[in-house]
């Protein structure tokens, strides 16, 4: 094999990986899932103390709500694994990110609340430092600068939610969810449905 | 400068399977038609390399059926890995003793 050979063949290995890396996998649709039934929760949870609704009501509808989310998007996920045509390393990384979240999420929302921890109102900007380190290093996996950058809003809103703690800090959040979560779900949606159109061509 | 051809492997060696193998190793699974798609082969061109890598032990494939269509799923077994990461390394051997 001749000099010119081995480093034509290099450089096509070496394009392939490359082209092989910026494959999207994040279609968004677990964000928007998510980012729905979370505001909604919200917004229940908002209404429910304004009722003066017991707070064991509230933590029972938190985990009828999320248990119910959980096996939805499971099934969403095998949906999808079963019919997407490519399965990529990212993919598993991110899969592994967004599980060790939702277990963080779930020990900060549930257990730490239910052991009186601290005061449920401070769940909000907790949970939302949490989300703000996962989409940073989202960001970073799928090299997605804009969605890497939604982290500081998360963290932004931590701080504000630290500093005043109310009542409306559940409508705060849930517009933060609506900005940081439902809205970059529909921005990656589009664009894996662009890119699957195009790829279609 | 030439290098000794009995070194290079001959199941990797051949611009599609090395582009087949690049694609794969970088994936965890792909599907043939986008395998297809990436490599810019026909079916039957495709099928008949697949083959060559797959007897080879250097892939493996999974058949099942997504809403009632046939559809295969390669992956790059660890001899696969193996192999390529020595076939990089015979390439990369050439460029250096040339530079």
């Amino acid at each position: 094999m001749e000099t010119k050979q081995a480093e034509s063949e290099l450089s096509v290995i070496k394009k392939i990986m490359e082209d092989s890396r910026r494959i999207n996998i994040d279609n968004g649709i677990h964000y928007i899932f998510w980012g729905i039934l979370v505001t909604v929760a919200l917004l229940i949870n908002y209404i429910m103390i304004l009722t003066k609704t017991s707070m064991n009501y509230i933590g029972l509808m938190w985990l009828i709500l999320m248990v119910t989310g959980m096996f939805i998007d499971i099934f969403i996920g095998r949906n999808q694994e079963r019919k997407s045509r490519v399965k990529t390393f990212t993919g598993k990384l991110l899969g592994s990110l967004w599980f060790a979240t939702s277990i963080s999420m779930f020990m900060f929302g549930f257990v730490g609340s239910v052991l009186k921890a601290y005061n449920p109102v401070f769940i909000c900007p907790i949970i939302s430092t949490v989300l703000g380190i996962s989409y940073f290093t989202s960001g970073a996996i799928q090299q997605l600068k804009w969605l890497q950058n939604i982290s500081l809003g998360w963290w932004a809103g931590a701080v504000i939610l630290f500093i005043f703690p109310s009542v409306h800090t559940l409508l705060i959040f849930g517009i933060m969810m609506i900005c940081f979560q439902i809205i970059p779900g529909i921005i990656l949606y589009k664009k894996s449905n662009e890119e699957t159109v195009v790829s279609e061509l | 400068m030439n290098f000794d051809y009995q070194e290079i492997d001959d199941v990797i060696h051949s611009r599609i399977r090395t582009s087949i193998m690049a694609l794969l190793v970088s994936l965890e699974e792909a599907e043939f038609n986008f395998i297809k798609e990436k490599v810019n082969a026909t079916d039957g061109n495709l099928s008949v390399h697949l083959k060559k890598l797959e007897e080879a032990g250097y892939v493996s494939v999974k058949k099942l059926f997504v809403d009632r269509k046939p559809v295969s799923k390669y992956k790059v077994s660890n001899k696969g890995y193996k192999a390529f990461e020595n076939y990089i390394k015979q390439l990369e051997s050439i460029v250096k003793k040339n530079n």
